[in-house]
């Protein structure tokens, strides 16, 4: 078996692959941004929530870190409109993910608002800053800059996780591929052009995280060193 | 990442690509003699065609074809289980010798393909609940239409219901259950399929509402192999003629095919 490579379809095709690379951003910046959201507020809640708080936080972590993220998908998608309530194939997507971000985002920034110092707390305490002043500028922004790695991977992993939502019919960019190789049938280079565009992608993502991480945290921009 | 890396996983593409491009000359109809075994790709998750039995076995009208053609060939039958989108490229990279999965002959997959003569013809319709109205393409404008991605009525749809939305999901089983957890009222698919739907979901039987187009099934195969079409055609014929494919379609349709309208299509 031969096999030559064939590319013509990418003269007639290319606006397809545009659009599911655009949605796969759109679903994937609104469940970054919603799934951060949750993430800090529940590791919030684990951190200083009362005992019942923390539970039901733990509880939603574990089952979701615990679960298959298309299970989760399939939950949202077909289970909840069992029920009667329809939501469409993107703000399932999109409903599925934060949920997966929030659970992962929460073990992050708790490791975070744990490595903050009691010393750092207490000179918090002697300056009088009220208990949001402290939470806002001496646990949440130093915590986040200590895991900001860590959670610019999580958030690059979220992006190519959300191929998998090709599976509930949204048109992101991995259901494009597998409708343009179904047209065509050059699987092999389809294929090939959307890895080299997740590629593309996540290199984007790590660009603009990086470049938020500057806006965000002062040291990085005046010094370039981490914390 | 580092340009380093970057660099060197796209050698490790680039060195992928050579070896799949590396020329094997071989007739597949020696080879599947010699292993002693024939890789049929089958999908088992279209009823009644390909499905499991309540032992988890394999059953249906393709894999009972496809055990008689291996019997036939004197070799042991291996099923490489597939699904609508990937029938074709098993066969492009060599993971199936053959493809009996409800694999309707169309202009745009002969240009990749080769087929048999048609062992069966297959109707598909766009289908809706008893109290739907449809009875045209155009009662489709801004309804959800569910089918298969990558299907025929994929295509036609695509082409013919500009105005309908439609949603695409990855196989039958899959549509099946966006249609039984109320996501989509109206779908289309194959003819064969409906009452094995209405079946699970008593409360939403499905009824056939407009007939988009007949399709003939047949055999596919790798291109640039004369010897393996030539005895696939044959026993198509012989068991045509003989019954036995009538007889498989019987048992798991409930319908009588045409030997002699289907021997006629096939030329």
């Amino acid at each position: 078996m031969s096999y030559k490579f064939d590319f013509e379809f990418l003269a007639e095709r290319w606006p397809d692959f545009v659009a599911g690379a655009w949605l796969t951003i759109q679903l994937t910046v609104a469940s970054i941004a919603l799934g951060f959201l949750v993430g800090t507020v529940c590791a919030l809640a684990r951190v200083y929530g009362g005992p019942v708080l923390r539970r039901i936080v733990g509880v939603y972590v574990e089952a979701i870190r615990n679960t298959p993220l298309l299970i989760q998908i399939f939950i949202v998608y077909f289970g909840l409109s069992s029920l009667g309530l329809k939501l469409s194939a993107e703000v399932s997507a999109i409903v599925a993910l934060t949920v997966n971000m929030g659970a992962y985002t929460t073990e992050i920034m708790r490791a975070g608002i744990q490595s903050i110092q009691r010393t750092q707390l207490e000179a918090a305490d002697c300056l009088g800053l009220t208990r949001l002043q402290t939470i806002l500028h001496v646990v949440l922004l130093p915590a986040m800059e200590r895991v900001y790695p860590a959670l610019s991977s999580q958030f690059v992993l979220l992006m190519l996780a959300s191929s998998i939502t090709s599976q509930i019919s949204a048109e992101e960019l991995t259901a494009t591929a597998n409708l343009v190789q179904s047209d065509t049938y050059r699987s092999f280079e389809v294929y090939v052009i959307v890895a080299v565009v997740y590629l593309a992608l996540s290199a984007l993502y790590r660009f603009a995280l990086w470049a938020i991480g500057l806006v965000l945290f002062e040291r990085r921009r005046r010094l370039g060193t981490p914390l | 990442m580092k340009t380093g890396t970057v660099l060197r996983s796209l050698l490790g593409v680039a060195f992928a690509a050579v070896l799949f491009a590396l020329p094997a000359q071989a007739d597949t109809l020696d080879d599947i003699k010699k292993a002693g075994k024939v890789r049929i790709a089958i999908d088992l998750a279209i009823p009644p065609f390909g499905m499991t039995d309540d032992k988890m076995q394999p059953t249906g009208s393709d894999v009972d074809l496809a055990r008689l053609l291996a019997k036939d060939l004197g070799v042991e039958l291996e099923i490489v289980t597939t699904t609508g989108p990937t029938r074709i490229p098993f066969l492009q990279t060599n993971k199936a010798d053959l493809v009996v999965s409800t694999l309707s002959i169309t202009p745009e997959r002969a240009k990749v393909v080769d087929f048999s003569i048609p062992y069966a013809d297959h109707p598909s319709v766009v289908a809706g609940m008893k109290s739907d109205t449809i009875k045209q393409m155009s009662d489709l404008d801004g309804k959800k239409v569910a089918v298969v991605r990558g299907t025929t009525q994929d295509t036609d749809l695509t082409r013919q219901a500009k105005g309908a939305q439609l949603v695409r999901y990855e196989d039958d089983a899959t549509m099946a259950l966006a249609f039984a957890s109320g996501q989509v009222d109206v779908l289309a698919t194959a003819r064969s399929l409906l009452p094995a739907i209405s079946k699970k979901n008593p409360a939403r039987t499905l009824e056939p509402k407009i007939t988009m187009q007949t399709f003939y099934l047949a055999i596919g195969m790798r291109k640039g192999e004369p010897r393996l079409l030539e005895w696939v055609n044959n026993w198509v014929r012989t068991n045509l003629q003989n019954g036995r494919l009538v007889a498989i379609y019987k048992t798991h349709h409930g319908v009588d095919i045409d030997p002699a309208m289907l021997l006629k299509a096939g030329g």
